[in-house]
């Protein structure tokens, strides 16, 4: 067990490392020049453009520079904003070019509203993914079985953004049911209230995949003998299902779920964009659009990070419920 | 005629049940697939807009030209000086009105717009399932060492958060391409965007069906057949594509054609969030982001982007999972 674990985490230091020095080369070691794009066309003196490079370290060899981001990342270290010396304590993610705020304080006041709208919308796809699936699976065959079947692959097929993007412009812009998103600081009851919109559009997307998951599990189960067995000892048919059939059939629903937290990420970063939500996802591509490449490299890598991580848990809690993948 | 019917003496005028067994012997596996998508519905439903897509897309400059219109061509005439949004709706000139402040024909720029979106979706598909199927290939046939180091790059890009690393990634390649100092024009750049595009979906895209070859590539080099060929000294190249790869058509069919609208859908979401296609080309994402503040005032902007999008990349969905239940032996339709 020990032995899986540790392999698994060798594995997953192994790729952050890798994504680490991928993105590194890529974004501050490639041909273009980020001071250049950074100092503006129209006023960009031979000054500016020296101080952007000096406080970018972008004068420098490409190993040093890489060496100084890394010792940042593990024990912090001093980086020129405009001039002067500014400490960046470990982990040092640097400063962002435009705001000069730290890239890592940016990221960790988005981070809790990505969060929530993650976790919100894990709910929602989960508790009616599931039920709704298992809803189909006892009435199999019947017309409100193919028609759930048939709404959560029409409804799945369709990209999130596309069904997200007429939510919103419908719900919170032109008819305002929903609430649009608030800040946190504005009020703890309206930031969650603000974050429904997003939530049920991401929980219905995610949803429907789980519907079929969900079903095809438990129609599986309800055909197993000890099911029947059950049955046949005159137990209750609610006892039956739930008890005896729904335990076996979210095991499978359990390893998707792990699955889908990398592809969760990428679902909150357009949802965030398309409802306005002050997160993450939002935050790179306006970091994008500035060439703010210290914030950009950080959303990578703590999203990277993020996936490691949730993958990691996934294995070693799957380990847990399944002995046989850790001999594999 | 084989011998197994000649074998069966039923005493019944044999010709013509022999010809029904020798037909239903002879069918392959694609055969079959291909027999049972022709009786879905829904398939055929999917197969009729995905061809009212490709036909738009083909005929986009004819259709333009039949409506009297041209891509990229302004109308300021046509647009309200108060509140720049245009003073007409859909019009007999103008099928799907024309784009606020600009005055271009909105038609022009849906019809051109199909093009990108089904090139790409189409060329990223195809490279990435050749490479996909290479890859997998290697890696489950040679095993050992090759095998080891693919499956952990496969690790590692299965790790990487994929929109994320591809919204950071576009601008990135793209400066690949241009020298310090040089100025592009607009075609320029977006030609550039287009295969940037293209490239970046194939790198991300030949995992999964990587993966599945060389899963089944592992049981299959086992097998007696490929055993035997080995033994009589088949080259290897002849055993990889003789051998081995008909046995796997199935499997390459299916995830090319659910490839395909991932990488329509992956293309509208990027041109939308503006690390995709840029101006001139044509794209529905992009439209789509510029229709959103429109909304309220001009709806005829966002609808048939948002329609389109959503269409075809439902009926293609539609179509690969139609495809999918056809070659699945286990489903019955």
């Amino acid at each position: 067990m020990l032995i899986y674990i540790a392999r698994r985490a060798i594995m997953a230091v192994s790729v952050i490392l890798v994504v680490l020095v991928a993105t590194f080369l890529l974004f501050f070691a490639g041909p273009a020049d980020p001071a250049q794009s950074m100092c503006g066309e129209t006023r960009c003196t031979t000054q500016r453009l020296e101080d952007i490079r000096r406080s970018l370290g972008t004068d420098r060899p490409v190993a040093i520079q890489f060496k100084e981001y890394f010792q940042g990342l593990l024990v912090g270290r001093d980086i020129y904003v405009s001039g002067s010396p500014k400490h960046c304590e470990a982990p040092c993610l640097g400063f962002s070019f435009r705001t000069g705020v730290e890239v890592k304080d940016a990221l960790a006041t988005r981070f809790p509203n990505t969060a929530m709208l993650a976790l919100m919308s894990m709910v929602i796809f989960l508790s009616v993914g599931v039920s709704t699936g298992v809803l189909a699976a006892r009435r199999r065959g019947s017309g409100l079985d193919r028609g759930i079947v048939g709404f959560s692959q029409v409804f799945g097929s369709i990209p999130s953004y596309i069904t997200g993007l007429l939510f919103a412009l419908n719900f919170t812009v032109l008819y305002p049911l929903l609430p649009r998103y608030a800040n946190r600081s504005d009020g703890i009851a309206g930031w969650i209230a603000g974050l429904v919109a997003p939530a049920i559009i991401l929980g219905l997307f995610y949803a429907t995949g789980y519907v079929r998951y969900a079903r095809a599990s438990m129609v599986d189960t309800l055909n197993q003998d000890y099911v029947r067995t059950a049955r046949s000892k005159g137990i209750s048919e609610q006892t039956v299902v739930y008890k005896h059939g729904l335990r076996a059939a979210l095991s499978p629903v359990v390893t998707i779920l792990g699955l889908d937290m990398a592809g969760l990420l990428s679902g909150t970063l357009i949802t965030e964009q398309i409802f306005g939500v002050d997160g993450i996802g939002r935050f790179a591509i306006e970091s994008l659009r500035n060439d703010d490449l210290p914030i950009i490299m950080g959303t990578v890598l703590i999203g990277c990070v993020l996936v490691v991580i949730m993958n990691l848990i996934v294995d070693i809690a799957y380990s847990f419920l399944d002995p046989r993948v850790r001999l594999s | 005629m084989g011998p197994t019917t000649e074998a069966v003496d039923t005493g019944v005028p044999s010709a013509a049940v022999a010809d029904a067994i020798d037909k239903r012997a002879g069918r392959s596996p694609s055969q079959i697939a291909w027999d049972r998508l022709k009786s879905d519905k829904v398939a055929i439903g999917s197969l009729v807009i995905v061809v009212f897509f490709v036909l738009v897309a083909i005929f986009a400059p004819l259709l333009v030209a039949l409506e009297g219109e041209e891509l990229n061509k302004y109308h300021p005439e046509l647009i309200s000086a108060a509140n720049t949004y245009p003073i007409i709706g859909a019009t007999p000139q103008h099928w799907f009105g024309v784009e606020p402040r600009t005055g271009r024909d909105l038609f022009a720029v849906w019809a051109w717009g199909a093009r990108p979106s089904l090139i790409i979706g189409f060329t990223a598909a195809t490279f990435s399932t050749l490479l996909g199927i290479a890859i997998g290939l290697t890696a489950g046939y040679l095993g050992g060492v090759v095998d080891k180091i693919i499956t952990w790059i496969i690790d590692v890009l299965l790790s990487l958060p994929f929109l994320l690393m591809v919204l950071a990634l576009v601008p990135v390649i793209q400066s690949r391409f241009t020298k310090p100092g040089e100025v592009l024009t607009a075609e320029e750049t977006s030609g550039i965007r287009f295969w940037v595009l293209i490239a970046i979906l194939v790198f991300f895209g030949w995992i999964g069906l990587a993966r599945l070859i060389r899963g089944e590539v592992l049981s299959l080099r086992e097998r007696e057949f490929v055993q035997a060929a080995k033994v009589i000294g088949v080259p290897t190249r002849q055993i990889l594509f003789r051998e081995i790869l008909p046995n796997l058509v199935g499997p390459i069919i299916v995830s090319a054609s659910i490839a395909v609208p991932a990488y329509i859908s992956s293309e509208a979401a990027l041109s939308y969030l503006g690390a995709g296609l840029v101006e001139p080309t044509p794209s529905w994402g992009r439209t789509v982001s510029n229709a959103q503040n429109s909304y309220a005032r001009y709806p005829l902007f966002l609808w048939p982007p948002v329609a389109s999008i959503a269409l075809i990349v439902l009926a293609l969905s539609l179509l690969g999972e139609a495809i999918r239940d056809a070659f699945d032996p286990n489903t019955r339709r």
